[in-house]
């Protein structure tokens, strides 16, 4: 990232006021530093070579008491606002972050970005507040103060301005000098020193199983024996990165130095006014101090300054066009797969070839191995993501009006036709009546079938039972019944259910068998995902859904989409009706 | 703190995050640093050299000025020149040193501190690390304990050299003018004290007005992107996306009110630098126009101030690093106590010999037995009480009910990783908790849900279980639990690396590696927890058959027959040379091949028997059973 890269100020308005008011304080402190170095030797001159006495320099202390007072109350206002925009453009870049990632949706974060884009948005973008806090304002001040010392020390005395100037470039120099030369080095280093690290913490995280197999005694020398490499590899890039400091401490220190052994050898040659010699000598130090701290605070901002850039590259990946078209009422229409094929992060394609179709009254199930793409071949159902070949539409069930495309369809005008249960069902929090959604009696009589009544008897408010964030309060199993309900009770002419009967025993698994029943019956389109045999039993269409593993891929990968239609023998008939194979839809 | 809030706090077991830990606790984990006293003063010494070398040079360059404005020989300068130019070159040098010597220091602490964590843990009460969640314990071996090294670095260490600075420069100013010494003592306590101990106190407040906000911002982020799919369908993210705003608005409200603080501790700064240089200055003229004080002198010290707060203004960073670290010392604290063994209350665990009276006495004989065993998490009710159980070598057991009704922690209760609340469970004859907890493995052995798969290849996560499995055994094993056509898939087989979190693997393969991993061990008891979730139904069944057959008929060990001489636990194989298993299970179909099924329900054994029995005599059995097969037919 650049000093100040313009897209934190594109994504994040907060930064933008605060840069503003950085640039004034900014400002500020330039003029105040001057006047203080002016100031101090004016009276400070006067005392030491003329002998004047504290009325005699009277005005000048007065003043630079006021000075003092002026950069106490700036460095303040600077601090008071800083805190408070860093969290301001931290909250927005947040936001930002997720609900782009949402947008995106499941197909994207599914791509092992998931964890990694909920530690981007917790603790990684935190690490933005050195970065706004400490190391903007240095930034500013290397652009206003540096100058400024430089210009009024060039005015003063030629001199020490040419030996500032002659060594200022040098930091930068030596700085990319210093950086190109550790570069690899370091960047080896930190690979090393994370592999080390994680191999501890691996150890380490893994010491419960170790203690269950009776296996806890050796890895104790093993943890110190990396604990040692880690410091070894970490010491000898630090050894690097450090000189990149002792340069810059060492070429400030070091001019400072010098330009005082010239004041004083033209002072006592009487070439230069004491009050000048002071003055220069305050105002050398301030032209390098902000340099420094560039630095310094820019190593303490690193990790926040990654974090943007992830935080950036997030923002600034495209949505995929989102259809405009509004959605057909699904309590008339059919939902079609031709030949879907989704290729997983990993290279396989799963689910591959999937025929399938969803009409009003009829009971789907998705069967298959682990891993086959059946929760993806919701997910393209449901226009969550688009397939990679094949297609998806929407067609009337009297065979009125063309086929439209899934992907030419508002997302939000499907969803909000479609009951989804995932395999983990999302509970908002707030009471189990609210959760379960309807009226009283629809809500008694849906419960009375789920089994939820039962569940609802033993808690102590009843439906008014408060339910916490990701359903705390519940038990898996009870968690499901309320999801059941919600279900059954929501109006929603697509019901979704994915793997319904998961962690519920026989008794459990009649529950869903009644409850999938009853939506047949009041003429919803059910879609299940089935893992067990008595789950698939009581679907009209049983579709089994294959993936073709990534070596198999490579060799057959379609060079253009499955042309539509293509019959490839997914679909099998199964239970008690004719499944119907899905026609040629053009 | 006062020692009465002290111990009010201590003494609240609900005291968490409002609590700040006991005094002594930060110095008890960095007495666990045991670092070298010699680098650590090594460090200070050579901190305190760097940073002086910048008051020297300021100090030096004032007087060289002042006096050469006297226009004195040049040769009277020639001392302060080279001093000067010295002091410009020693700064970076010695900081650079000093660094090195710092960071290997805190470096050191912290191997030092993890392998005592590991050692402790590693010996201490397995009870302590089973009710933590690996991502609870990765962090406090992992951040927490590097926070607790930081504090060497970033907290002790500027606080040391300031004091050091500090008193030196002031001793130094006062040679030359008292008046300029105190003043800026006083004005160093302001920079180096007042403003550290309010950032710090601002920080806590902040941090303890702003939890609550973070950590509904953390859940409404981590839901929005777990659940980002259903959210979406279901029309809630954008509700949850508001939630996420309000939770930072919260937070932001929380660090708006420190603000003004913080400002003033920031200010506090710039505020003591300023009054010692006016309070030298304006002593100082007076009294060179009395005599009292050398023109030259006067320079140095009104100019000296100027670079003498450099190691003041780091202190206000070392209090927060100071407070962090001690958060952190008391997480890494409270987990070695957790450790250190409790006394087992319970009565009848305490000798085998001499049971306590009115206690059943301990079963006799080899292999595992539950007398009236009740179990539960610690602190909580029993959800499992009055439970009768022999595992012995040859004989497999089922352990079938509804979810919630405690089978995975009546697993851990009867392989010793959880105390009993009541009753007894004694292994050949000794109660289990009188067992040295290193011994318990060898006898018997549990598969844990949330196992650890090692960041490691496959062969070296099954050699977890033992040390000497060859690479047939290990192929054997996983093609046993139905994980050979995945192994066949795998591009390196056995030498393929797992991720760390095991990424590569999906739920139910890991469950049977797991699974694998344990059949590969030379426990004569296996206790296996649902091995056949996330499987379909036939090959689940004829896992658990497998398991459950492998026990009368001695082909348990398949691939390790060979391995026989099992020189490293010595337990040796059960009479009829298979092992004894208990299954936890769900599914009723394959549990014909087991000699003992118990139900569970209701906190209690509902009934038990053979599988042919409960099927003659439970209406629900058989029908629950009925159905699985039905469904199965489908």
């Amino acid at each position: 990232m650049k000093p100040l890269d313009p897209r934190l100020l594109r994504h994040a308005r907060a930064a933008r006021a605060y840069l503003a008011l950085t640039v004034a304080t900014g400002v500020l402190t330039a003029g105040l530093v001057v006047a203080q170095a002016l100031l101090l030797a004016r009276a400070l001159g006067g005392a030491v070579q003329d002998g004047l006495d504290l009325a005699a320099v009277g005005d000048e202390v007065v003043a630079l008491a006021a000075v003092v007072l002026a950069r106490v109350l700036v460095v303040g206002v600077q601090e008071r606002f800083a805190h408070r925009a860093a969290t301001r453009a931290v909250a927005e870049l947040r936001a930002g972050v997720v609900e782009r990632a949402v947008a995106l949706g499941p197909r994207w974060l599914a791509a092992g970005r998931g964890p990694e884009l909920v530690t981007l948005a917790t603790r990684g973008l935190d690490a933005l507040e050195p970065y706004f806090v400490r190391y903007l304002p240095q930034l500013v001040l290397a652009a206003t103060v540096t100058p400024a010392a430089l210009l009024v020390v060039l005015g003063l005395d030629r001199v020490s301005a040419a030996v500032v100037v002659g060594t200022l470039p040098l930091v930068p120099v030596f700085m990319v000098l210093v950086g190109r030369l550790t570069e690899g080095r370091s960047a080896r280093g930190l690979r090393g020193m994370q592999t080390l690290a994680a191999q501890t913490l691996d150890l380490l995280a893994g010491l419960p199983t170790l203690r269950a197999l009776g296996r806890e005694r050796g890895p104790a020398a093993r943890v110190r024996e990396l604990g040692d490499a880690h410091r070894r590899a970490t010491m000898g890039t630090l050894r690097i990165a450090f000189l990149s400091g002792m340069v810059l401490e060492l070429l400030t220190t070091l001019s400072v130095a010098l330009v005082a052994v010239g004041i004083g050898l033209r002072l006592v040659g009487g070439h230069l006014p004491l009050v000048t010699g002071l003055a220069v000598l305050v105002l050398a130090p301030e032209v390098y101090a902000p340099l420094r701290q560039v630095g310094a605070q820019f190593h303490a901002s690193t990790d926040g300054v990654a974090a943007a850039e992830a935080a950036f590259a997030v923002l600034e990946t495209p949505l995929p066009p989102r259809g405009t078209h509004p959605a057909p009422d699904l309590a008339r229409t059919a939902l079609r797969l031709h030949g879907v094929a989704v290729r997983q992060p990993t290279g396989a394609l799963a689910p591959e070839g999937l025929d399938l179709e969803v009409r009003p009254g009829r009971v789907v199930a998705l069967v298959g191995t682990s891993g086959s793409g059946k929760t993806t071949a919701v997910e393209v159902l449901l226009g969550l993501l688009r397939p990679d070949a094949g297609a998806a539409r929407l067609v009337a069930v009297d065979g009125t009006g063309p086929a439209l495309d899934l992907a030419d369809v508002d997302p939000a005008t499907l969803w909000s036709q479609v009951s989804w249960l995932p395999q983990r069902p999302v509970l908002e929090p707030g009471t189990v009546a609210a959760l379960v959604g309807g009226d009283a009696p629809v809500r008694e009589r849906a419960a009375a079938l789920t089994g939820l009544d039962a569940v609802v008897a033993a808690l102590p408010d009843g439906w008014g039972h408060r339910v916490g964030a990701g359903g705390t309060g519940l038990s898996v199993g009870q968690r499901q019944r309320v999801a059941l309900t919600r279900a059954l009770v929501s109006p929603a002419p697509l019901v979704v259910l994915d793997e319904p009967t998961a962690h519920l025993d026989a008794h459990g698994e009649e529950v869903v068998l009644r409850t999938v029943e009853t939506l047949r019956a009041s003429g919803r389109a059910v879609v299940l995902v089935a893992h067990r045999a008595s789950l698939a039993a009581v679907a009209d269409d049983v579709v089994v859904v294959r993936a073709a593993a990534a070596t198999e891929m490579e060799a057959d990968r379609p060079a253009a989409p499955a042309p539509a239609g293509t019959p490839r023998a997914a679909t099998v008939a199964a239970g008690r009706s004719d499944a119907p194979v899905p026609e040629v839809v053009r | 703190m006062s020692a009465a809030t002290t111990s009010a706090v201590s003494g609240d077991a609900r005291a968490t995050v409002d609590a700040d830990p006991p005094r002594g606790t930060l110095r008890r984990a960095v007495a666990l640093l045991d670092v070298d006293r010699r680098r650590v003063l090594l460090a200070v010494v050579l901190g305190t050299l760097a940073l002086g070398c910048a008051v020297a040079l300021a100090a030096v360059a004032a007087w060289l000025i002042a006096r050469a404005s006297q226009m004195p020989p040049v040769l009277v300068l020639s001392v302060a020149t080279v001093g000067v130019r010295a002091f410009g070159v020693g700064r970076g040098v010695l900081r650079y040193v000093e660094r090195l010597v710092s960071h290997d220091v805190a470096l050191r602490g912290m191997t030092q501190l993890r392998t005592t964590l590991y050692e402790r843990l590693a010996a201490g009460s397995p009870a302590a690390l089973v009710p933590l969640r690996r991502g609870d314990l990765l962090a406090r071996v992992g951040e927490d304990v590097d926070a607790v090294g930081d504090v060497v670095v970033r907290g002790l260490l500027p606080a040391a050299v300031a004091a050091l600075l500090g008193v030196g420069t002031v001793a130094a100013m006062t040679v030359l003018w008292p008046p300029a010494g105190a003043a800026l003592a006083l004005a160093l306590l302001l920079a180096g004290v007042v403003a550290p101990a309010v950032t710090a106190r601002t920080a806590r407040l902040t941090e303890r007005r702003a939890a609550a906000g973070r950590a509904r911002r953390s859940a409404a982020a981590l839901a929005l992107v777990d659940d980002a799919g259903p959210l979406a369908v279901a029309g809630l993210a954008d509700e949850r996306l508001r939630a996420l705003r309000d939770a930072d608005a919260d937070v932001a409200a929380a660090v708006d009110a420190g603000a003004p603080s913080s400002a003033l501790a920031a200010a506090l700064g710039p505020l003591a630098q300023g009054l010692a240089v006016l309070a030298a200055l304006v002593t100082g003229i007076p009294a060179v126009r009395r005599g009292d004080l050398a023109a030259t002198d006067l320079a140095v010290v009104v100019l000296t101030p100027l670079a003498a707060f450099e190691a003041t203004a780091l202190l206000p960073a070392a209090a927060t690093q100071l407070h962090r670290s001690r958060a952190a010392a008391a997480r890494v604290l409270a987990l070695l106590d957790a450790t250190t063994p409790h006394p087992t209350p319970a009565p009848a665990a305490t000798s085998g010999a001499a049971p306590a009276p009115g206690a059943a006495p301990v079963p006799a004989g080899a292999g595992l037995h539950a007398r009236g065993l009740a179990c539960g998490w610690p602190g909580r009710p029993p959800v499992v009480a009055g439970l009768d159980l022999d595992l012995v070598p040859g004989r497999s057991v089922a352990v079938v009910g509804p979810s919630g009704t405690g089978k995975t922690t009546l697993l851990l209760t009867l392989a010793g990783l959880l105390p009993p609340t009541g009753g007894l469970v004694a292994l050949d004859g000794r109660p289990v908790g009188a067992w040295p907890a290193a011994d318990l493995p060898h006898h018997v052995v549990a598969t844990l849900e949330d196992a650890h798969v090692f960041g490691t290849t496959v062969l070296e996560n099954l050699r977890v279980a033992r040390g000497d499995v060859t690479e047939a055994e290990a192929a054997a094993a996983l093609r046993r639990v139905g994980l050979g056509p995945w192994l066949a898939a795998l591009p390196d087989g056995l030498a393929t690396r797992l991720g760390p979190d095991a990424r590569t693997v999906s739920g139910g393969e890991r469950r049977r590696l797991l699974l694998a991993r344990a059949l590969l061990t030379h426990a004569p008891l296996l206790l296996v927890d649902e091995p056949a979730e996330h499987l379909d139904p036939a090959l689940a069944d004829a896992l658990v058959t497998d398991l459950l057959r492998g026990a009368a008929n001695g082909a348990a060990d398949g691939a390790a027959d060979g391995a026989a001489d099992g020189a490293a636990d010595g337990a040796g194989d059960g009479p009829n040379g298979g092992r004894g298993v208990l299954v936890v299970t769900h599914r009723l179909t394959p549990l014909a091949a087991a000699d003992e099924v118990v139900l569970l329900g209701d906190g209690g054994v509902v009934d038990r028997g053979t599988h042919a029995e409960l099927l003659a005599r439970r209406a629900d059995y058989r029908e629950a059973r009925r159905r699985e097969g039905e469904g199965d037919a489908g």
